[in-house]
């Protein structure tokens, strides 16, 4: 039974960067712009959370910071994919690419690599931590934790309820309609660009600033490639995101586990699952009958007709 | 046809190179070493280690040696680079890492007035020696302050991938600590990754729910100390001494490479020289790894076993000294014997008390 409380009790912790890179990423996504690039704008945002945090000490101002520094960068790749309409699968790789050498460079030139802080702890809620069983999963965790939920919501509300939702829903779903509507493609297209890297920015902070507390290069570990997957789980809408992320916080917080127990249990097999749910998940999508739920413009840039 | 002529002389001094050794390396020049590293002097880590060596190396020699960093390992990246260094006449060349090991024997090969040192390699020739530290035995000794210091017996080890020289990291870790506390047991988990601080407090977190109180490491970041401070309970290191990082750590498993290498550079420079078919395993005696930073928790009389167990392993006592018995119960050091450097880097079980996934 400790066990079990130990283990829900961190999940949030691992499932936090899950959740709000996969929810970066579907804001993208569904204005039409399909980003590859989230490992990427994870490093960055990992990269200045923790170098404003060693040299501004305020670790709640560096996730901002981490988050627009992200914001600004995603600019540059909206300039590539909506403005010059490169090929957005390249665009994002290049994100990528760019991102681990940047924040190498960086890092090593401003000497945060490797530099402990203090970071970000737990909210102290008493004895509320002290309910038994569930205690600790709700009242022994981080503020992001909360943000994280509040952020989904106010997502998921302004996407379904305002019309600025409904114009980004329009310009990934028929661009050339919402034009036509006088919406403004390109704007809503960096906008959502901007605000999803923002997100998937402090997804990264959260893992250097709250999570570990130190910035090594290429830290977030190829998260960002199961953010990519996990939008593809949650065809694209943002509660099975959530709940994704959360199967993987679980997973990715039971394999120390079982081993500080000593079960036994191969080691790459382990290591390997949160692989095989990718999958799993990508083969049980393509294989419904409904469409996959990707939005009806994604991964095409958009060209005005031309008229005469 | 001149390259078809390198390509066989290249191929017959691979078969020949026993006869070459005897010949004697030649120093073409003055010593001019560089060294070349796959990642950054700041990695806090193995990189940082090398880096720290070069600067004594620098100073004892009176020599001036350039450091290259970030060259992945991959041939189209060190080819390049090398041989710009040796354009520029530099005629020692220190690599990093494991993945130069193939590309450092070509260049060796078609530079064989050059000389090649390469650490955590696999590959050696006429004027290429790799070179490793028996880190078991530096990790013994950590083991030993972690026996000495835990209240309830149990130790934590954070390790990377379960594979010879890790593996032999986490056994000689619980037979130091067996060596003062015959009570004490080890449970080690792997992270998978060398270098994923997240995943690195998972495991260190994971461990001290499950009431450790002591955490050895084998990954490259100093996280699990980290973490270890947070929780109030010790930790040892590994590449460096991490009481830098962490007030938690009571001693490191350290390389001292320079204790290598100024002796190595002196034969190099002096024409003695003759590179070790299976290259350089170096024990705490011929420098290489070492145990360092005794933290303020460690009792002078706990050192002062520490500091002589270091003294008979100088002496030539074996870690791996039978008889022990693995997990499973197979005797795998008969009593009386000890085990072959062979066996020690395929090392894929773990000594009894050991719990492992």
């Amino acid at each position: 039974m400790d066990f079990f409380v130990n283990w829900v009790s961190v999940v949030p912790q691992f499932a936090v960067p899950f959740a709000l890179a996969t929810l970066g990423l579907i804001i993208c996504e569904r204005s039409g712009v399909l980003n590859l690039g989230a490992e990427g704008f994870m490093l960055v945002g990992a990269m200045i959370g923790a170098g404003a945090t060693l040299v501004t000490g305020s670790p709640h101002l560096s996730l901002v910071l981490a988050a627009l520094s992200a914001g600004t960068l995603s600019l540059l790749f909206g300039f590539l994919v909506i403005t010059l309409r490169v090929n957005q699968v390249i665009s994002g790789l290049t994100m990528v690419f760019f991102a681990q050498g940047f924040t190498t460079l960086v890092s090593t030139k401003m000497n945060w690599t490797n530099k402990a802080f203090e970071g970000i702890g737990k909210i102290d809620f008493g004895p509320l931590a002290d309910i038994p069983l569930v205690g600790r999963l709700l009242f022994d965790q981080d503020i992001v934790v909360y943000i994280t939920i509040l952020i989904f919501i106010v997502v998921a509300f302004a996407f379904e309820r305002t019309e600025q939702g409904l114009r980004i829903r329009a310009v990934g779903e028929n661009p050339e309609a919402a034009d036509a509507a006088g919406v403004s493609v390109v704007m809503n297209r960096y906008f959502a660009v901007f605000i999803g890297c923002m997100l998937v920015g402090l997804a990264g902070a959260y893992m250097s600033v709250v999570v570990s507390k130190i910035w090594v290069d290429g830290m977030s570990g190829g998260r960002g490639w199961i953010a990519i997957a996990l939008v593809i789980f949650a065809r694209w809408r943002f509660w099975p995101a959530l709940a994704g992320a959360a199967l993987f916080g679980c997973v990715e917080a039971l394999i120390p586990r079982i081993a500080a127990v000593g079960l036994q249990v191969p080691q790459y097999f382990v290591l390997m699952l949160p692989y095989v749910a990718t999958l799993t998940v990508m083969v049980w999508a393509s294989l419904g009958k409904n469409s996959s739920g990707a939005p009806g413009a994604l991964g095409k840039p958009f060209v005005r007709e031309e008229r005469n | 046809m001149t390259k078809k002529l390198m390509f066989i002389a290249f191929l017959a001094s691979l078969f020949t190179g026993s006869v070459a050794m005897s010949e004697g390396f030649k120093l073409g020049g003055k010593p001019n070493p560089a060294l070349v590293i796959f990642s950054q002097t700041n990695d806090g880590g193995w990189s940082q280690a090398l880096d720290e060596a070069r600067l004594r190396v620098e100073a004892e020699l009176g020599l001036k040696i350039p450091v290259v960093q970030n060259i992945p390992e991959n041939a189209t990246a060190i080819r390049p680079a090398v041989e710009l260094l040796i354009d520029r006449g530099h005629n020692i060349i220190i690599g990093s890492a494991f993945g130069y090991s193939d590309t450092f024997l070509e260049l060796a090969g078609e530079h064989p007035d050059v000389a090649f040192l390469n650490p955590a390699g696999t590959t050696n020739s006429a004027n290429l020696q790799s070179f490793y530290g028996r880190t078991y035995e530096s990790q013994y000794l950590c083991g030993m302050v972690a026996g000495g210091l835990t209240k309830t017996n149990k130790i934590g080890f954070v390790g990377a991938n379960p594979f010879g020289l890790v593996n032999w990291t986490v056994n000689a870790y619980l037979l130091g600590a067996r060596k003062v506390n015959p009570n004490a047991q080890l449970t080690v988990v792997f992270t998978g990754a060398w270098n994923d601080p997240v995943k690195e407090r998972a495991a260190a977190e994971a461990l001290i729910e499950q009431g450790i109180d002591v955490i050895g490491q084998h990954v490259d970041t100093p996280t699990p100390q980290i973490v270890a401070e947070e929780k109030g309970v010790y930790g040892t290191g590994h590449h460096r001494d991490f009481s830098e990082f962490s007030s938690a750590t009571q001693c490191s498993s350290a390389w001292v490479w320079e204790e290598y290498l100024v002796p190595e550079i002196n034969k190099i420079v002096a024409g003695d020289w003759e590179p070790n078919p299976w290259g350089a395993f170096l024990s705490i005696k011929d420098g290489g790894t070492d145990a360092v930073g005794f933290g303020s928790a460690v009792s002078d009389d706990l050192k002062a076993q520490v500091m002589a167990e270091r003294d008979a392993i100088i002496a030539g006592k074996h870690v791996y000294a039978g008889p022990i018995i693995d997990a499973d119960g197979t005797v795998r050091v008969a009593a009386g014997e000890v085990l072959g450097d062979g066996d020690i880097w395929a090392m894929d079980w773990f000594v009894a008390g050991v719990t492992s996934q």
